[in-house]
């Protein structure tokens, strides 16, 4: 390489030009809004196709779970008919309730509970570090951090992490370093076991400070409490898997798994109030 | 258009078409962890570091290309995985080529 008055430049001075203008651009990139601009770009022009490979992805992998679980669909058949006549009389045991819990509220005058304001969103992706994903909402829409992200079955999420103009990040209940105050429904003695969940990596759930006097089952279903006021009130989290409970430890531990499914995940809802 | 500006369009778009693939469809199969995450770019540019002259660009634009698209579609800063993945480039090229004779390696040099 010749400059115009003919000095020649060595290659070692051309790799260093280049790694000094490489670093400066990645400053400019980190240090100013720029950062945000262009992964909203990026974004903006792949989401169409993440969208595309999003789809197909689910299909595959549903038609491969579908291949690999013929096996066991005959048992699980006959346990979802049961599970199903359990539910039923319990719906119907429900909806006793519920008209009562109606008469009770006209009597009182109370109003009915406000449902939440939410905006509906599509998955686009999902971060490579497996517990953000990106939506394709963002700060046109009304989006601002910390809020809430639930399933259409009112199942926590995550919340909003990061926003972009037309996209945000959600950090899954499973990041890790998100903790927030949980409880377990205790139908035995009637008020619930408060426990505070954290987020573990990998999309794993543990609920810390159990009480150990208390008795807690597999299977016992986590709900959010309003407690921290981070997430509102009774959205489902998960169900309890393992529980770890040692006499020389203060509280008993337990193992959660998140109610939603991350390959399932397609449509969300964020709340913007509640 | 050089052949150098081809190259690096080919290499850009090879890599962007792979971040969206293992963003987008890898993560639907339970190959979940860091190899969902890491696995196709790194494997990639391991590859083209591999099997590219020693002298070659190739190698060192995939990693930053790669790292590049890891920096966009991850929570990290600019650069992070773009350093991450130079260092892998420079080790494979400079340590691994020089002290491990394999003979598929000594074809491509010549």
């Amino acid at each position: 390489m010749k400059i115009s008055n003919g000095v020649k430049l060595s290659p070692k001075f051309k790799i260093g030009i280049i790694i000094i203008l490489l670093i400066a651009l990645f400053a400019i990139l980190n240090l100013t809004p720029a950062k945000k601009e262009t992964k909203n770009f990026f974004y903006l022009i792949s989401s169409p196709i993440q969208k595309t490979f999003w789809r197909a992805g689910m299909e595959t992998s549903d038609f491969f779970e579908m291949i690999s679980e013929m096996k066991n669909l005959k048992k699980e058949n006959e346990e979802l008919k049961l599970r199903i006549q359990e539910l039923i009389s319990e719906n119907i045991s429900l909806k006793e309730l519920k008209k009562e819990n109606e008469i009770l509220r006209q009597a009182l005058k109370i109003g009915l509970q406000e449902e939440f304001k939410l905006e509906f969103s599509q998955v686009t992706g999902i971060d490579i570090s497996g517990d953000t994903i990106l939506i394709n909402k963002g700060l046109k829409d009304g989006v601002s951090k910390d809020l809430s992200v639930i399933t259409e079955q009112k199942t926590l999420v995550g919340r909003i992490s990061e926003v972009y103009k037309n996209f945000s990040k959600v950090q899954l209940i499973t990041y890790k370093g998100i903790s927030f105050a949980a409880e377990i429904e205790d139908h035995n003695q009637g008020t619930p076991i408060l426990g505070e969940m954290k987020g573990k990596g990998n999309l794993k759930l543990f609920l810390d400070r159990l009480p150990q006097e208390r008795e807690i089952k597999k299977g016992d279903i986590v709900i959010t409490t309003a407690l921290g006021g981070i997430f509102p009130k009774g959205l489902l989290v998960g169900e309890i898997q393992e529980i770890f409970k040692s006499d020389i430890e203060p509280w008993q531990q337990a193992e959660v798994k998140p109610a939603f499914d991350i390959k399932e995940l397609e449509t969300l809802f964020i709340i913007l109030e509640f | 258009m050089s052949n150098g500006v081809k190259r690096l369009l080919f290499l850009f778009f090879c890599f962007y078409f792979l971040i969206l693939i293992q963003t987008g469809f890898l993560i639907h199969f339970n190959i979940g962890g860091w190899w969902a995450g890491y696995g196709p770019i790194l494997i990639a540019i391991i590859f083209i570091n591999l099997f590219t002259p020693h002298h070659s660009w190739w190698g060192v634009s995939a990693s930053f290309f790669g790292g590049f698209f890891l920096d966009i579609f991850s929570e990290n800063f600019i650069g992070f995985h773009i350093l991450i993945l130079l260092l892998v480039s420079l080790f494979i090229k400079f340590i691994l080529k020089k002290y491990m004779r394999i003979p598929v390696w000594e074809k491509i040099k010549k």
